[in-house]
């Protein structure tokens, strides 16, 4: 592994000035060797993330539209999700999050990478086979108010995804199946002819998850799923999500800037910044025993509800605002906010893997992170 | 103890809408001491907002009313005032910052224009010396660059940024109270706790009072000193932050603390209040909170209970406080 990374990294130093484009190859080839040593103790993914690169193009002029540059949004991430768990993914606003959501819905296509859904790489797939793998990746938005149609009513809109997959429930079939979601989230079956504007927030999200489950996919993408709701009802909410999780054995990637809440569901996290993963690991090892300082200053900027933690915890503060996507800093994209930045940082882009100090012992600190300088600081307990 | 800067007594403000009268704030009593943080606690819905309003004396009226009650301003009644002496006050006494800072900021002046216009306004400066007050006030909130910047226009700000001009300009004419709506909650965490510790530190410095309303447990925690919990337009408890939080002494201040996950460890299934928040159009009888609470009885359904005095500084709404406390 040292031998592998030592190469790839001269690799990269050997090509300062290529394009933006090049610069994403060479870090591709490095970061696929780490995902692929993932452990590999929950079995099959069932959802493999290879590199995946979006970058939105920036265009001048109006008529001769001319590219002067990308957004990279998501700049080579790979991850594995397994059956039946949850794969947590923080960040903070404009890191990137999102935009991987819509990847693995084929909402967007990616510039870069693959995603493979069973083994099959569905970036490159289209029509009868796509649609056919769509059935099974279903998504969940964040917002109850604007995802749910207000001019259909909830029977019509968690029904609609059998008008597009006939197969899952022939016609005269899908007022019995609509009811019968409707029970599964908790909703009273004979609201199935209301409109959305008669539900609360949580009782519309509520409406979103049964369209999710509709067709009985495997994989479940949820985008913030409980930030627009108040905390007495994002708490139902959550454990229902808990709940239909263990009755039909889903998987959920689960996107959200809380990091409470995900510490709560997820039992993988991956931390991103700036189009990247910094950090992924179980929710132990993220949670008590970071080791990128971006995990660190995220999780100590946390308010903890506990007056007494207040003078015991460490607080990072951090300087500045994050970079923009357009023009990401050189090296460690978060060398510019942080404290233990040195000149490396901004030469060589940090590998997402298990920092060499760590991979001989057996420490929850043995986890993928990509930092230079990665060392273990417990911020979330007070000394 | 110094006495109280601000105190609300039995405060009532309704709206007529076209489905009925809804009832925002029924009969909220409070106090700021100053140099003391207030946080007041509360749901979409429970009315903290709308008692900031009132207080500022911002509320729009119609379809809002105030129908009763006093707030009492350094000995004065402010609700009995005439528009333009309110208007006095507002600014000068007492100034507000509001959570979203794009839409609260004017996008065709710059910000220097903006933040002058306070002392153009309430101390009849020149334009020339206002732009350098506003430099100044962007240097107290660590706007890098301030000097370079204060002619930018909003949007070439970051959110965090935008909401230090924000408080710049709640501080410009250095008030005794300052009230802070949701402060940080379109803010990333990191960029949240940058711009609490600044309103901290300020707060601090200058000894103003501070009501600080938030939907955040985690937020009250760091910087409260006391907090009063709304729901249904009503104040359900008050205490001291410590000891709410280690025993609260309402059901639902001890249903809002369980029902947060915890960044620490974790948990097993999370405590779920049952039911929705009321609508505020139908108030349910007797304890707003009755239908959701767990220790619901009859009495709950038929008398509103009064704030009972836990202990000094501490009330709860409940009938069966001591119940909920040792429970």
């Amino acid at each position: 592994m040292a031998e592998l990374k030592k190469n790839d990294e001269a690799a990269v130093d050997a090509t300062p000035n290529v394009t933006a484009v090049e610069t994403v190859d060479a870090v591709s080839t490095e970061e696929s060797v780490a995902a692929i040593e993932a452990p590999v103790e929950r079995g099959e993914p069932i959802l493999q993330v290879r590199n995946l690169v979006k970058h939105f193009p920036l265009t001048q002029g109006i008529l001769f539209k001319k590219q002067v540059g990308a957004v990279k949004a998501v700049d080579g991430i790979s991850f594995d999700l397994y059956q039946g768990e949850t794969l947590g993914i923080v960040g903070e606003s404009g890191c990137g999050k999102s935009t991987v959501a819509k990847l693995l819905m084929t909402l967007e296509k990616a510039t870069a990478g693959e995603v493979f859904y069973k083994g099959q790489d569905i970036t490159k797939l289209s029509g009868r086979a796509l649609k056919a793998v769509r059935r099974n990746i279903q998504m969940v938005f964040q917002d109850p108010y604007t995802s749910l149609n207000p001019r259909m009513t909830v029977g019509d809109i968690i029904g609609e995804p059998y008008d597009i997959h006939p197969e899952v429930a022939p016609k005269g079939d899908r007022r019995r199946k609509v009811q019968e979601l409707l029970d599964v989230v908790g909703l009273n079956p004979e609201y199935i002819n209301r409109y959305p504007h008669q539900f609360s927030g949580g009782q519309r999200q509520r409406i979103g998850i049964a369209r999710g489950l509709a067709l009985q996919p495997e994989i479940i993408i949820c985008d913030e799923p409980v930030s627009a709701l108040d905390v007495s009802v994002q708490a139902q909410v959550i454990n229902l999500m808990e709940k239909l999780q263990d009755e039909f054995n889903l998987s959920y990637l689960f996107i959200a800037h809380d990091l409470s809440i995900v510490r709560h569901i997820s039992d993988r996290v991956g931390v991103m910044y700036l189009g990247k993963m910094a950090e992924i690991g179980t929710d132990v090892q993220i949670y008590d025993h970071p080791t990128h300082p971006y995990t660190q200053a995220l999780l100590s900027a946390v308010p903890v509800p506990d007056p007494d933690a207040r003078e015991g915890r460490e607080r990072i503060i951090l300087t500045g605002d994050v970079p923009s996507p357009a023009n990401p800093p050189s090296g460690c994209r978060f060398r510019t906010r942080c404290w233990k930045a040195q000149d490396k940082c901004a030469e060589e882009v940090p590998l997402l893997a298990v920092p060499e100090r760590f991979t001989s012992s057996d420490t929850p600190a043995a986890h993928e992170s990509a930092c230079h300088f990665a060392e273990e600081k417990d911020v979330v307990h007070a000394a | 103890m110094p006495g109280p800067l601000l105190e609300v007594r039995d405060l009532h403000v309704e709206f007529r809408l076209r489905d009925g009268v809804a009832k925002a704030v029924n009969g909220v009593d409070c106090a700021v001491a100053e140099g003391e943080t207030l946080a007041v606690l509360g749901e979409s819905g429970s009315g903290k907002s709308v008692t900031a309003q009132a207080v500022m004396g911002i509320l729009d009226m119609p379809p809002g009313r105030i129908t009763g009650g006093e707030v009492v301003f350094r000995g004065r009644d402010l609700l009995k005032l005439r528009e333009d002496e309110r208007r006095g006050v507002r600014g000068r006494e007492m100034a507000m910052i509001f959570q979203d800072a794009l839409s609260s900021l004017n996008p065709v002046l710059s910000v220097g224009y903006q933040l002058g216009e306070m002392f153009t306004v309430h101390r009849g400066m020149s334009r020339k010396d206002a732009k350098a007050k506003a430099v100044e006030l962007m240097d107290r909130v660590r706007i890098p660059a301030a000097k370079e910047r204060v002619d930018d226009y909003p949007h070439q700000f970051s959110g965090g940024m935008r909401q230090r001009i924000m408080i710049a300009m709640a501080l410009a004419l250095e008030p005794d109270l300052i009230i802070a709506d949701e402060p940080t909650t379109a803010l990333d965490v990191t960029v949240q706790a940058q711009v609490m510790d600044l309103l901290a530190e300020l707060q601090r410095e200058l000894g103003m009072g501070l009501v600080l309303i938030t939907h955040d447990l985690g937020v009250v925690a760091d910087v409260a000193d006391r907090i009063a919990v709304m729901y249904a337009g009503r104040i359900v408890e008050t205490a001291p932050v410590h000891d709410i939080y280690k025993a609260p002494a309402h059901p639902y201040t001890r249903g809002l603390l369980d029902s947060i996950p915890r960044l620490d460890r974790k948990g097993r299934e999370l405590y779920a209040i049952r039911g929705l928040p009321p609508n505020l159009t139908r108030i349910p009888s007797g304890c707003p909170f009755h239908p959701r609470c767990p220790l619901v009885r009859d009495v709950c359904r038929t008398d509103v209970p009064p704030l009972y005095e836990v202990e000094d500084g501490r009330g709860s709404a409940c009938h069966f406080w001591q119940e909920t406390l040792h429970g």
